[in-house]
């Protein structure tokens, strides 16, 4: 298959050219950060965000005088959406450049891929998606949330008498890691409610799937069966998600009649969509752009005045989830670093316990020491006219972090 | 008795206006339901559903203002009352009850959740049902009520039936009203309603009508069981008809957009051998040429602005054949003894075209205006939707490919791209000039995957990384087809669609695309020049 020779001839190239993957910017006395965000391939519309978020965060620290008196200086890369090119360019990050911390991956597969990495030469990733868990790795903080503090809510949400009192549920996953693992939790927590495995069904596609009108049949005929409301939990990546919004609502089916739960489904995907016929249809994160808190309005201001001073090719006026969680890594990273008083790997870890950092989502992020993950709130999003998210619920805190699911 | 009749009349007269003025609307109460938290609006709409049987016009008309701005977001609830915004966000607005202006300061803009929202929709399509100026108004209420028809009381579709002065309107608001009477105590009744369900046949209809098969009388009442087994065996058929006919419509759909992405391969791989990987690139560039046709309309005759895809054909098709053409000048033509470097630098072609619009117009997916003829769907028969952007993707593919075939046929360039394909050196010998059939026939390929763009704009995001996904896709279909023969990849292109959505059901997308590619692999080892295969003299 072409598109097969084309990937490793990605990967073929890359082996030749590595060192010209990562761009530095030498200068004395400076501590390295490393970024694995993809700018080009299925993933660059959202990660490449990810690299300038990482950079702003950077220089506002270096605008404080930095962290133990040095400046910091943020590497970039592009893995280019090639799962194990993550991994190579983070073991050349480590080895050769000598990263004090790694702040990367979006999907779970590419994580998975340098998790090995990380762990054999000690290294610290910053993770910032909110994901499956079921992993608690010493050398990856899971800076987003794990299903417990994310997925279950929403679900809950939904089944609740304020959502729509679901009873049926039709899972739609990308064919990997993520959506199989939370659907397996789904499916667990489910059970444990005493609902009968009769009332749902799931269906996977294979990456950057576009051809959802058999689907989005299946959905509309699931939905008329008897049983109770029916709604969607998409757990599809990519730009599979405005191809399945837009079948969706030519099809004629609104969220009154069969709601979408899109946990992979940020501002970014609305791009280009009328939003109009999609209102209603809900996602849920640790942020959300209409979060109300004076820090929000101002990261707001402050990524929309980077985007226009360092001319960075991304919306000045959209700001998703992970890029308030790569914000966040930094700045945990930095107060951690400035804890231990060193970029010594074991030492920034051990100051992880009671961080504690005010984010723009207006809740406070705390670490403790039994586990990598960070406390964070919880948002459920609501799609609205002008292709945002308005905030429809927000949890009175945040609730600490379940690494792994009783569940699945 | 005169003087009892005239009492009579009186109070006749005295009772008449009465009705309604007893059950005129709340209004303060009403504002504030809205205003409360959810299960209060949940209330407050259900309630003036219940009620709009009965409900003066004009307290209708300052409901349905009051929930369209509640749905937009324009209704802000300060500490006591309502304020009406004219834009979501707005710092002033006018009191929902005395229309006077007042500032909003921090007020609370209420966000309906799903439950809420399915109310407000519902009290809303009431309201245009019963006030609406126009049929086209009174027919999208009467849409927006029938999602939830059940929680609208049979009042209120008598009102508006006998206010309808539209002759088609009021035969399907009779039709709905028959049809809510599918629990009512009179048997005859119930009977038609069953009938009218089975009317309008859907999946939904099928579940409602097989949930009355559980009812007593199903037993015990020998009419009602006729009617009801009758009924659904109309609605099953009809079902089972509209999922047929939706199957052929995906097939066919999925078939166009195939046959889009591969035609011009074929026309390009079977003159010259060359494999090119640049396809889905210039598929891309169509539809980037699309997005600025579209910004130009914008710019130059807003008013236009629907036609730009009409616009965009011509301007899609020049604009990605001379990017062919300048490749084909510039790289290929010096490598066409050698098929593994051309394979080389088509790639490398696409590659620096994905990286050229990355860095000047950035990878977030463009933002198109969807005009009414590729936006939305209509439902044809059952559950069966013909979505507009797909039967615009396969009028164009049908266009395209009559258009072609009539390139190749019936015009002189035709001819000699066919005696090239079919033998070069003797084409050669006769004087054609086959490099510069070459070039053309490279252009209309290339001219071919610019129109793909266009047709693909309605149905996929539109960015930078677009085209790899085609490249397989095409590739298979050429292939398959036999090299060289646009026939073939017509015919390819259908089987494939067609497989995909016949097995997708059964065993899911990943595993169809699985036994298609099987399918198609053995299918060459037994036949390796495809369905049709040009004959040609080597």
């Amino acid at each position: 298959m072409a598109h097969l020779t084309r990937r490793s001839f990605v990967g073929a190239a890359s082996l030749l050219a590595s060192p010209a993957l990562i761009r530095p910017a030498f200068a004395a006395d400076t501590v390295k950060l490393g970024c694995l965000f993809s700018s080009s391939g299925t993933m660059a519309n959202l990660e490449g965000r990810l690299n300038h978020v990482v950079r702003m965060a950077a220089d506002e620290i270096n605008g404080r005088g930095g962290v133990n008196g040095r400046q910091i200086e943020v590497l970039t890369s592009d893995p280019a959406s090639d799962w194990p090119l993550y991994a190579q360019v983070g073991r050349q990050m480590l080895q050769q450049e000598k990263v004090a911390a790694l702040f990367g991956c979006w999907t779970s597969v590419s994580r998975k891929s340098v998790l090995p990495v990380v762990e054999q030469n000690d290294g610290l990733l910053f993770y910032p998606l909110h994901f499956e868990g079921d992993e608690n790795s010493k050398n990856v903080v899971y800076v987003n949330s794990p299903p417990a503090s994310s997925v279950l809510p929403a679900v809950d949400y939904l089944m609740g008498q304020d959502g729509v009192g679901a009873k049926r549920f039709f899972m739609i996953g990308s064919d990997y890691v993520w959506p199989r693992t939370i659907n397996k939790q789904l499916k667990g927590y489910w059970k444990s409610k005493g609902i009968p495995e009769s009332a749902w069904r799931e269906e996977y596609v294979p990456f950057g799937f576009s051809n959802f009108q058999t689907l989005v049949n299946q959905v509309r005929s699931f939905a008329s069966q008897p049983g109770g409301q029916a709604i969607v939990v998409l757990t599809v990546v990519g730009s599979s998600i405005p191809d399945f919004l837009r079948e969706f609502a030519n099809q004629g089916i609104t969220a009154t009649d069969v709601p979408i739960l899109g946990l992979d489904m940020v501002e970014a995907d609305l791009e280009g969509l009328d939003t109009a016929k999609l209102a209603g249809h809900l996602n849920c994160w640790a942020y959300l752009q209409a979060a109300k808190s004076e820090r929000n309005t101002k990261f707001l201001g402050d990524w929309a005045s980077y985007v226009k001073a360092r001319n960075v090719p991304f919306s000045a006026d959209t700001v998703i989830d992970p890029m308030v969680s790569a914000y966040d890594s930094v700045q945990l990273w930095a107060l951690a670093a400035a804890k231990a008083g060193s970029f010594a790997v074991p030492e920034v870890r051990k100051a992880f316990a009671g961080l504690s950092f005010e984010d723009p989502s207006g809740y406070t992020l705390t670490m403790t020491g039994e586990n990598n993950y960070v406390s964070r709130g919880v948002f459920i999003g609501s799609v609205n006219e002008k292709r945002g998210f308005d905030v429809l619920w927000q949890s009175p805190n945040a609730p600490k972090p379940v690494p792994f699911s009783p569940y699945g | 008795m005169p003087v009892l009749r005239a009492v009579l009349v009186l109070v006749c007269l005295a009772l008449v206006p009465a009705p309604a003025a007893a059950a005129s609307l709340d209004r303060v109460g009403f504002v504030a339901g809205l205003c409360d938290d959810a299960a209060a609006q949940v209330r407050a709409a259900e309630g003036l559903i219940q009620s709009a049987g009965e409900v003066p016009a004009d307290d209708l008309a300052f409901a349905a203002g009051l929930l369209g701005a509640l749905a937009e977001r324009r209704l802000a609830c300060p500490a006591d009352g309502a304020l009406l915004l004219d834009r979501p966000g707005a710092s002033e607005g006018r009191d929902a009850l005395t229309g006077l202006a007042r500032a909003t300061p921090d007020a609370r803009v209420p966000v309906l959740g799903l439950r809420q929202r399915a109310a407000v929709e519902t009290a809303r399509g009431v309201t245009a049902l019963l006030t609406g100026p126009d049929p086209a108004a009174r027919a999208a209420g009467l849409a927006a009520a029938e999602r939830r028809i059940a929680t609208v009381p049979a009042a209120v579709l008598d009102r508006a039936r006998d206010a309808e002065s539209d002759a088609g309107l009021k035969e399907r608001i009779t039709g709905l009203a028959q049809a809510a009477a599918l629990s009512s105590p009179d048997p005859v009744r119930r009977r038609a309603a069953i009938a009218a369900v089975a009317a309008h046949p859907s999946g939904a209809a099928q579940a409602r009508l097989a949930a009355l098969k559980g009812d007593p009388a199903y037993a015990a009442d020998h009419a009602f069981r006729a009617a009801l087994d009758a009924g659904l065996a109309t609605v099953s058929r009809a079902v089972a008809v509209g999922d047929g006919l939706a199957v052929v419509y995906n097939g066919l759909s999925f078939a166009s957009i195939l046959f889009m992405a591969a035609a011009g391969l074929a026309i390009i791989f079977g003159l010259m051998g060359v494999i090119n990987l640049a396809q889905g690139e210039f598929i891309m560039l169509g539809a980037y040429a699309t997005y600025g046709v579209q910004e130009a309309f914008r710019r130059l005759a807003p008013g236009l602005l629907d036609l730009y895809l009409v616009a965009a054909i011509p301007v899609a098709f020049c604009a990605v054949a001379l990017v062919g053409i300048v490749v084909e000048a510039l790289i290929l033509r010096h490598l066409y003894r050698r098929p593994l470097m051309s394979l080389l630098a088509t790639w490398a072609v696409s590659l620096f075209l994905v990286n050229l619009v990355r860095v000047t117009v950035g990878t977030q997916n463009l933002q198109f205006v969807m005009p009414a003829y590729v936006s939305g769907g209509v439902p044809l028969y059952a559950d069966f939707v013909v979505t507009w952007n797909r039967l615009f993707a396969i009028g164009f593919a049908a266009a395209t490919l009559v258009l072609t075939l009539l390139i190749l046929r019936r015009t002189p360039l035709g001819l000699d791209i066919r005696a090239v394909t079919q033998n070069r050196d003797m084409a050669a010998c006769l004087g054609l000039p086959t490099r510069r059939v070459d070039r053309l026939a490279f252009g209309l390929g290339s001219g071919i995957a610019g129109l793909a763009g266009v047709a693909l704009c309605p149905i996929y995001s539109v960015n930078p990384g677009m085209g790899s996904g085609f490249i397989v896709d095409s590739f298979m279909v050429v292939v398959l087809g036999g090299v060289g023969s646009l026939l073939g990849t017509l015919v390819a292109a259908l089987g494939i669609g067609g497989a995909n959505v016949l097995i997708e059901p059964v065993s899911g997308a990943v595993a169809a695309k699985v036994i298609v590619l099987v399918g198609i692999i053995l299918f060459l080892q037994r036949r390796p020049e495809g369905l049709f295969a040009v004959r040609r003299r080597r």
